[in-house]
C-alpha cells in the first residue's frame, strides 16, 4: 500500500492575526535553526515588539529521570553524557560526585587531577562550542569556523583518552577508569600554548565589530535580582553581578588548590554575558596548566591509584579482577547486581559550563535510586526568557538565545 | 541509447559532453544535496561539525538549509520524542520531492538507548528512512560516508521516470 | 505459578536481595553541630513548627508541616538569607506512605550554606505555590504537576511542561512503567495517522535484548559486504571501499586511490 496519509491538520497556528489591539502571535520554534535545539517559543508582538513570550520546552524530554529508577547506579552513567551533550564530562563528573558522596568514597589524588583535567577541557570546549554559535546566530559565520577548529583540537584530546568525541563516559563513580595517554600532555600543552592567541583573534573580530555591539550591547539585560530568584547559576549569574562560582566557594576535587578568577561583571546584558565567558575560558587555560604540573607531582610521587578502594562499592582493578578469585565475584556482584548505597539522600552541585548542576539522589538501600532528581541550569536559563524577552524586538530573541547558552538535553532532561 | 566513445571534455578540450537524461540530472542531485538543519540533540552537534571547518561539508555540495522547502534530505540527528513527532512529518511533508531521509544516530533509527515513554522507536515509524548510520553518536565521518552512500543511491535512480512513492513501512 | 508483580509499584527490581541484608544509612549529625545551620533552625522554630531536622552529606534537612510552606520559604529568603531556590520536586512515596515527599532545595550565597526543606503531603492534595517568592519556582512546580500530578494552588499557569498537553498519565509516578503504557505506546501514531494505522506501523519493538536472526546476514561489516541474502560466514574478503560507480561517474573525477593520500596521522 501507499504511504499513509496523515491525520494532521494544516497548521495556521504560526501567525495570527485576528486578535484586538493589532496584537500578533508569532510561533518560534520547535525547529529553528537559531534555537539552540528544540526551543518552541510563542510570541506575542506589538508591531517588531515582544509584549508577552511563552517558552514551550519538552520537545526533547526522554525520560532521564525515570530511567535513573530503572538502572542500577553505574549503568546510568553513560545516559548523563546525554545531557548536557556539548560537555559530558561534566555531567559524568556531577553523577559520580553525588554517588561518592551517598556512599562515602574518598577517590585518589591522581584520578582527581585527571577529573579537573577533564572537567576543564569540557569546560573550554563548552565556551567554544557557544561562542561558534552565537557568532554564527549573529552572523559571523568566521568565528564559527575558527571556534570550531579549536574544538576539534580538544575533542583529539579526549578522543585520545576515552575514544569519544562527544559522548565520553569518562568518568566512573569512584575515579576514572584509565590513565591519560602519552601523548595527552603534549597535546594539550600545544593547545593552551596556541589558546591566547586564538581568544585574541576571536575578540579581534567581535570586541569592536559594530553588528555585534549592536546585538549584543544593552540587548538581554538581567538585573541581579531576576537572575537570583529564577534560580540563574554559572555565567548568566555571574554576568548579572553575583560573583558565584561553586568551584571557588564550595570547593570539590582540588579546586580550592588552584589558583583562579572568578570574571564577573555588573552589567547583565549579552555583551557582559560574552565576555564573562571570554575570560572563563582564559581562567580555564590557567587551570590546566596547574593540573598539568599536578599530575607530573603524582606521577613523581608514584601515586598511582586510578579507582577508590571500596569492595563494597567500586570494583577491583582489572589485574586483580583476572588473578584473584574473590575480586572477579565482587565485580561480578557488582556488575550484575549493582552497588547499594546506604539509605539516605544527597544534593550535589557542581559548578558545570552552564552552571549549576545538582544531582539529587534519594537512595533506599536498593540497587536502582529510588529518585533522582537531576537539577539542569539550562531549564532556568529558557524559563528566564519568559521575562526576559517582552520588551525587546524579533531580533533580539536570537541573541538573547544565544548568549544563555541553553542546551536542550539537559532542559528536557 | 548511443554510446560515445569520444569524451569531448577531455580529448578535445571542448566544454561539451555527451549524456543521458538521467545521468546529467542525477549529477545535478547528487552534488547538490541540500540537507535540512534537522539537529535534535547529540548527533546535531556532530552534524554540525561536519559542517564545520575541519570536515568541511560543503565540498560534497552538502549545504544546511534551514527552511524544508528548500531542501532535499532530511538528516534527522537525533532523538525523536513523541511530543516532537507531529513535527518531523510536517516538515517531511513539507519538503519537496525528490527527498531523502538520512537518520542518524541510534536514537533515530530505533530509539536508542532510551527506551522510554517519550521517545519515538525510531523515526521510521513516522517518515520513510533512505539511510540508517549507526553510531552513539556517530562520528562526522560516518555522516560524510552515508552522504556518499546516499549519492550513490540516487544515481542509480532513473530520474527521467516516474519516481515510486516510498512507503512509510 | 506467576511470579507476584505489585501493582503499586512497576520499576524494575532487584532480581536477588539477601534476606538478611541490613541497609546502613547515610550519616545524619544534629543540627547542633553546626552553628550557622543552628541559627537558622532556631529562627524557623521561632515562628513554625518543625517536624524533624538534622544534617546530611553537608546540608541541613528540615521537616515542616505542608501548609507552611510559602511561609517559611518567604522567612528564608527575606531574614535568613537563602536567596536562591535551587530545585523543587516531588519524591513518590505513594505505595509506602500514600503520598509525596517534597523538598525545596534552598541556596544561601552569602553563608555558603544549602538548605533542604521537606514536607509530606497526602494523596490528591496540592500544595501552596511559592512561584510569588522564586520564579524558578514557575517552571519547576509546573514539572512536579507534569511528572507526579501535583498541583501547586495559586500558580499562573497550571500546563504540563515536558509532556505535551494531551498526554495521560504522570510518568514518574512509581505505577507507570519505564516503557509507557497503552497510550504512550500508540501517542505518535494515533496523532498523525489515526487509530486504523496501528495495523499498519505496528507496535514497538521495545525488546532490547532481542536478537533477530536475519541480522546477521542483512548487516556485515564496512569493507566486507556480501550481496543480500548470503550467508555470512565471518571469513568475508576485505572489499576495497568504493564510493563510485565502476564505470565513473559523469563529470566527476574519477576517484583514484592510488593518486590519493591516506592520513595516518590524524594530528597533522
Amino acid at each position: 500500500m501507499a504511504q499513509v496519509k496523515n491525520r494532521l491538520n494544516p497548521f495556521f497556528e504560526n501567525i495570527t492575526f485576528d486578535r484586538e489591539d493589532n496584537e500578533m502571535i508569532l510561533n518560534f520554534g520547535p525547529q529553528h535553526p537559531s534555537a539552540h535545539g528544540q526551543l518552541r517559543l510563542m510570541l506575542h508582538l506589538q508591531q517588531e515588539m515582544i509584549v508577552k513570550a511563552h517558552p514551550d520546552v519538552g520537545y526533547l524530554h526522554r525520560g532521564m529521570e525515570k530511567m535513573a529508577e530503572n538502572m542500577i547506579y553505574n549503568e546510568f552513567m553513560p545516559t548523563t553524557d546525554r545531557m548536557d551533550y556539548i560537555a559530558s564530562s561534566s555531567n559524568n563528573y556531577g553523577f559520580a560526585l553525588a554517588v561518592e558522596k551517598l556512599v562515602g568514597l574518598e577517590v585518589p589524588r591522581r584520578a582527581q587531577v585527571i577529573r579537573m583535567m577533564l572537567l576543564e577541557i569540557n569546560r573550554l570546549m563548552s565556551h567554544l562550542f557557544w561562542l561558534a554559535t552565537t557568532a554564527l546566530d549573529i552572523g559571523a559565520m568566521t568565528v564559527f569556523l575558527f571556534a570550531f577548529r579549536e574544538r576539534e583540537y580538544l575533542m583529539d584530546i579526549i578522543e585520545g583518552y576515552c575514544g569519544a568525541r562527544l559522548t565520553h563516559s569518562a568518568i566512573r563513580i569512584g575515579g576514572v577508569p584509565l590513565d591519560i595517554q602519552d601523548s595527552f600532555i603534549a597535546q594539550l600543552k600545544d593547545f593552551l600554548d596556541k589558546l591566547p592567541q586564538n581568544i585574541k583573534d576571536y575578540e579581534d573580530l567581535l570586541d569592536t565589530n559594530r553588528i555585534w555591539l549592536m546585538r549584543m550591547e544593552e540587548v538581554g539585560t538581567i538585573s541581579k535580582e531576576m537572575a537570583l530568584s529564577w534560580g540563574c547559576t554559572g555565567p548568566m549569574l555571574r554576568a548579572s553581578g553575583v560573583a558565584w562560582d561553586i568551584r571557588k566557594e564550595e570547593p570539590y576535587e582540588l579546586y580550592d588548590e588552584v589558583e583562579f578568577n572568578v570574571p564577573w561583571s555588573d552589567k547583565g546584558d549579552n555583551f557582559a554575558r560574552y565576555r564573562v565567558y571570554m575570560e572563563e575560558m582564559r581562567e580555564s587555560a590557567k587551570i590546566l596548566y596547574q593540573t598539568i604540573t599536578m599530575y607530573q607531582k603524582c606521577v613523581k610521587d608514584g601515586q598511582t591509584e586510578l579507582m577508590a578502594h571500596a569492595p563494597k562499592y567500586v570494583s577491583a582493578p582489572k589485574l586483580d579482577i583476572m588473578t584473584q578469585n574473590y575480586s572477579l565475584m565482587q565485580h561480578f556482584v557488582l556488575v550484575t547486581q549493582g552497588m547499594r548505597p546506604p539509605v539516605g539522600e544527597v544534593y550535589v552541585a557542581t559548578e558545570s559550563p552552564k552552571g549549576e548542576l545538582g544531582f539529587f539522589i534519594n537512595s533506599q538501600g536498593g540497587p536502582y535510586p529510588y529518585r533522582l532528581k537531576l537539577r539542569a541550569p539550562s531549564f532556568w536559563h529558557t524559563g528566564i526568557l519568559t521575562d526576559l524577552l517582552p520588551g525587546h524586538y524579533i531580533p533580539d530573541v536570537v541573541s538573547i538565545i544565544g548568549t544563555t547558552n541553553i542546551v536542550f538535553g539537559e532542559v528536557d532532561r | 541509447m548511443a554510446q560515445h566513445k569520444v569524451n569531448y571534455t577531455q580529448d578535445g578540450g571542448l566544454p561539451v559532453a555527451l549524456t543521458s537524461i538521467d545521468k546529467i540530472v542525477n549529477w545535478g542531485r547528487s552534488n547538490s544535496i541540500w540537507a535540512l538543519t534537522y539537529g535534535l540533540a547529540c548527533c546535531g552537534i556532530e552534524m554540525m561539525a561536519s559542517g564545520a571547518s575541519r570536515y568541511d561539508f560543503d565540498r560534497f555540495g552538502t549545504i544546511f538549509r534551514a527552511s524544508p522547502r528548500q531542501a532535499d534530505v532530511m538528516i534527522v540527528a537525533g532523538t525523536l520524542t513523541k511530543k516532537h513527532a507531529e513535527f518531523i512529518k510536517r516538515l517531511y511533508d513539507q519538503m519537496t520531492e525528490p527527498r531523502w531521509v538520512i537518520s542518524m544516530g541510534s536514537c533515530a533509527n530505533t530509539g536508542g538507548m532510551f527506551n522510554t515513554y517519550a521517545t519515538v522507536q525510531g523515526v521510521d515509524r513516522i517518515i520513510p528512512v533512505d539511510l540508517y548510520l549507526p553510531g552513539c553518536a556517530p562520528r562526522p565521518e560516518t555522516l560524510q560516508y552515508g552522504v556518499m552512500l546516499l549519492q550513490k543511491k540516487i544515481r542509480a535512480n532513473h530520474a527521467s521516470r516516474a519516481q515510486k512513492a516510498k512507503r512509510l513501512m | 505459578m506467576r511470579a507476584y508483580t505489585p501493582k503499586d509499584d512497576v520499576q524494575k527490581r532487584a532480581y536477588y536481595t539477601d534476606r538478611y541484608y541490613v541497609s546502613p544509612q547515610v550519616p545524619k549529625s544534629p543540627v547542633e553541630s553546626d552553628e550557622v545551620f543552628n541559627a537558622d533552625l532556631e529562627a524557623i522554630k521561632a515562628k513554625f513548627e518543625v517536624l524533624d531536622a538534622y544534617i546530611q552529606v553537608e546540608q541541613m534537612v528540615v521537616f515542616i508541616k505542608p501548609e507552611d510552606n510559602y511561609k517559611v520559604l518567604e522567612l528564608m529568603r527575606d531574614e535568613l538569607e537563602y536567596t536562591q531556590l535551587s530545585e523543587l520536586s516531588a519524591i513518590d512515596f505513594l505505595a509506602q506512605r500514600g503520598g509525596f515527599e517534597i523538598f525545596y532545595q534552598m541556596l544561601s550565597m552569602n553563608k555558603r550554606k544549602r538548605i533542604r526543606v521537606k514536607m509530606f503531603i497526602e494523596n490528591g492534595a496540592s500544595v501552596n505555590s511559592v512561584e510569588k517568592l522564586f520564579r524558578s519556582a514557575d517552571w519547576s512546580e509546573r514539572e512536579m504537576f507534569d511528572m507526579f500530578g501535583i498541583e501547586a494552588n495559586g500558580h499562573p499557569f497550571m500546563k504540563r511542561i515536558l509532556m505535551p498537553y494531551d498526554w495521560q498519565g504522570f510518568p514518574l509516578l512509581k505505577t507507570y512503567p519505564l516503557q509507557g503504557d497503552e497510550f504512550a505506546a500508540w501517542y505518535e501514531v494515533d496523532k498523525i495517522f489515526g487509530k486504523e494505522a496501528r495495523d499498519v506501523i505496528g507496535p514497538e519493538l521495545r525488546d532490547t535484548a532481542k536478537v533477530d536472526r536475519y541480522d546477521s546476514e542483512r548487516f556485515a561489516r564496512l569493507g566486507h559486504e556480501v550481496p543480500k541474502g548470503t550467508k555470512i560466514t565471518g571469513n568475508e574478503p576485505k572489499n576495497e571501499q568504493n564510493y563510485q560507480e565502476d564505470g565513473g561517474v559523469f563529470l566527476i573525477k574519477k576517484f583514484d586511490k592510488k593518486d590519493s593520500v591516506v592520513i595516518d596521522d590524524p594530528q597533522r
